[in-house]
């Protein structure tokens, strides 16, 4: 019986069992308390609200979300609109933040005080008031509605947006985009076949020029083909703004800026000192071997500061989507502003709309940290 | 044991008027929580002149403030006594459902969602809204349904986004609703040139109107598209809590009613041969007594806030920026819809 108590693995399980159990009773009781105590102060509880109709008009939209369709649907509609801006800013974030550390690492005195000024000033300013900084730039940058900048007349740009044309139908574009992928794979075996016939014979083939037609003439003009023979929604002005097209609004722009110039601040610093941390020697060595300066920082330097900068990166990252919630301050309609804020006052259903969100953050969060952890394992060193 | 048995019954005597009080009174833990701290916690709006306003100082003002204002009067005897919560859009629900504050009174509607799935109560109307638009004088926009094509600011989670999306969607016109967080923020944009028109109640433009930069160049909708009737809202439970702050409400119009007003009202306890205005300020009967507060309770509403009258003038009437008419907001005997049932 000792034997058994005493037994480490023994041990181990009933710990892990004990743990569990208190965390899955503690969540239990939560859950059983705050619906007993709503049961008693008269409100309304449960999920089903998900399935009403919404009734919310929304001013951006990728889904095919309309005001009659269910308040399940306008979630997911928040949800894509959060993704989307989240990852289109983490992308410009990164390229910029690259940019901006490398600038500061360099000899030039002026591009690096440049990117030095930059990253001090941004990181001291609190992420709000950046994102209202931009919204209200945005819209004062630009014209009103009839006085648009219009570009080929197809396209307008005003403080209402940038209204772009629509294709009415997609047939064409399927075509042609499958004329490209047939063309650029043709490319790809014709280099095959080039490869085989000079090892074997040693003649030559004109590849770049056949590259530029197949890769990039074909789908040019099977892509102009599309255009022209697609039936297009283009934006009119009539009365008060332009109807038809899409409009990216500028909340959307003015959010991806300031979240985008905001992470790059921070993304520079980790890019410096994640380069500073490859030891001078590592430098030294790859230029006696010869190696141009692009080629030290790319075979030599990055591949070992990408190790110490994956980890943080991750963290800016997640940044990024949180803070992608700020969207609600300037009226973008992402996962915060339509949930809990349309949606938890149609309904007032506070604590499952607050859950739902918090867990949708989370399923979000852990995603992305599990991409870059597998990304970290790939870069991390191979050690025995 | 006769001793014993003498300091028994004296203890009992001197329980027996407590006991006969407690029996009288249903339990209100809302009454007893507010004269144990000394003051009404109430929920206000985070900014909104002539409603609930907070000027450079820290005072409030405002039609919805006075509300509170007459509370504190009628359960503490201190209009004074009062500790505002500004409350967003959407914080007020949570707020009040969670015990932070007594009462919101805060220009808020009394749909029938809200009150059937919220656990709350509207305990009577002291502004009747109706939503409008505020647009830019040279648009040429003159009515609700000349916007069509146009960009809408609004705070998102109020009637308006819904009654906005409601009245166009029926009439077939097409608008674009942009929704933010608070008020401000809406009527920010909307100044900034990103939206055609700004909407809410037509009482909360005429105060918010000076929030936008060249006040000249807007034009208030006169046409409304809703009835918004607004008023104190109470979290279900708690009765006795509920029918003070209802009949605080109705007794400040009743006041008005009965020609009695913060100037007049000593007077009018002293020497009005009116039933009514006697047990309305405790002269006679004991309705302070029945709710659990003193006989005086509307009297010092009356003395330290004045009556609904005094208080509209005030604060969006003639006597304040605003400049509102009283309109729906009169006594039904002069053409509005003010009416209340008697205090008997």
């Amino acid at each position: 019986m000792s034997a058994f108590v005493y037994n480490r693995r023994v041990r181990d399980a009933f710990w892990q069992v004990a743990v569990w159990a208190a965390v899955v009773g503690l969540i239990a009781y939560f859950v059983r308390n705050a619906s007993e105590n709503m049961a008693k102060a008269g409100i309304a509880s449960g999920f089903d609200f998900l399935g009403r109709t919404s009734g919310i008009e929304l001013p951006f939209l990728l889904t095919r979300y309309t005001p009659q369709s269910s308040i399940l649907d306008l979630l997911w509609a928040g949800v894509v609109n959060t993704m989307t801006v989240a990852f289109i800013a983490i992308v410009a974030a990164t390229l910029l933040g690259f940019a901006l550390g490398i600038a500061r690492l360099s000899r030039n005195w002026l591009l690096s005080s440049l990117a030095g000024g930059y990253v001090e000033v941004v990181r001291n300013i609190p992420v709000l008031f950046f994102v209202l900084f931009w919204y209200f730039a945005v819209i004062a940058a630009l014209p009103g509605p009839r006085e648009a900048i219009g570009i080929f007349a197809v396209a307008f740009l005003s403080n209402r947006g940038l209204t772009v044309p629509t294709p009415l139908a997609t047939g064409a574009f399927a075509a042609a985009a499958l004329a490209s992928a047939i063309s650029i794979a043709a490319q790809f075996v014709l280099a095959a076949w080039v490869r085989h016939r000079r090892n074997r014979t040693g003649r030559g083939f004109p590849l770049w020029t056949s590259g530029a037609v197949l890769i990039a003439g074909v789908p040019l003009v099977a892509f102009a083909a599309a255009i022209a023979a697609t039936p297009w929604d283009t934006p009119v002005l009539r009365g008060f703004n332009y109807r038809g097209g899409f409009v990216l609004i500028p909340e959307f722009v003015a959010l991806v800026a300031a979240l985008a110039t905001y992470a790059a601040a921070f993304i520079a610093e980790i890019v410096r000192g994640g380069i500073l941390a490859v030891p001078k020697g590592q430098l030294e060595a790859a230029r006696a071997l010869g190696l141009g300066p692009g080629q030290v920082l790319r075979l030599v330097v990055i591949p070992q500061a990408l190790r110490v900068m994956v980890p943080p990166l991750t963290s800016q990252y997640l940044n990024v989507l949180k803070n992608s919630s700020l969207g609600a301050a300037i009226g973008f309609p992402e996962l915060m502003n339509v949930f809990v804020g349309s949606a938890l006052n149609i309904t007032g259903q506070a604590v499952e709309i607050i859950a739902i969100t918090l867990a949708i953050y989370l399923v979000i969060g852990l995603a992305v940290s599990a991409l870059m952890n597998w990304y970290n394992a790939k870069v991390a060193l191979v050690t025995q | 044991m006769f001793i014993r048995g003498a300091v028994l019954g004296a203890a009992v005597m001197g329980l027996l008027p407590a006991v006969a009080l407690a029996q009288q009174l249903a339990p209100s833990p809302t009454l007893d929580a507010i004269k144990a701290r000394g003051h009404v916690e109430c929920g206000v709006h985070l900014g909104l002149p002539g409603f609930s306003f907070a000027n450079d100082k820290g005072e409030w003002s405002g039609i919805d403030v006075d509300f509170c204002r007459a509370v504190a009067a009628a359960v503490l005897g201190d209009a004074g006594k009062v500790k505002y919560t500004p409350t967003s859009v959407q914080q007020r629900w949570p707020v009040l459902q969670s015990g932070q504050v007594d009462l919101l009174s805060r220009n808020t509607t009394i749909t029938f969602s809200r009150n059937a799935s919220l656990g709350v109560n509207f305990q009577g109307i002291n502004f009747y809204e109706g939503q409008t638009f505020v647009v830019r004088a040279k648009s040429g926009a003159k009515e609700p349904k000349d916007l069509d094509g146009a960009a809408i600011c609004v705070a998102a989670g109020s009637t308006e986004e819904k009654t906005a999306a409601d009245w166009y969607a029926e009439r077939k016109l097409k608008v674009t609703i942009v929704n933010f967080q608070k008020n401000d923020d809406a009527i920010a944009a909307y100044d900034a040139g990103r939206c055609d028109a700004y909407t809410a109640g037509l009482g909360a433009l005429a105060g918010q109107r000076i929030k936008l930069k060249q006040t000249g160049e807007h034009v208030i909708m006169t046409e409304t598209i809703s009835n918004d009737p607004q008023g104190p809202v109470t979290r279900q439970g708690d009765e006795r809590w509920q029918a003070v702050v209802r009949w605080t409400l109705n007794g400040m119009i009743a006041a008005e009613a009965l020609g009695v007003n913060s100037r007049n009202v000593d007077e009018m306890k002293a020497k009005s041969a009116n039933a009514e205005v006697r047990r309305l300020l405790g002269v006679e009967g004991n309705f302070g007594q029945l709710l659990g507060l003193s006989d005086d309770w509307i009297y010092q509403v009356v003395k330290q806030v004045g009556n609904y009258g005094e208080s509209y003038e005030r604060t969006v009437g003639m006597g304040s920026p605003l400049k509102l008419a009283r309109g729906k907001n009169e006594l039904w005997t002069k053409g509005g819809l003010l009416y209340t049932p008697p205090f008997q």
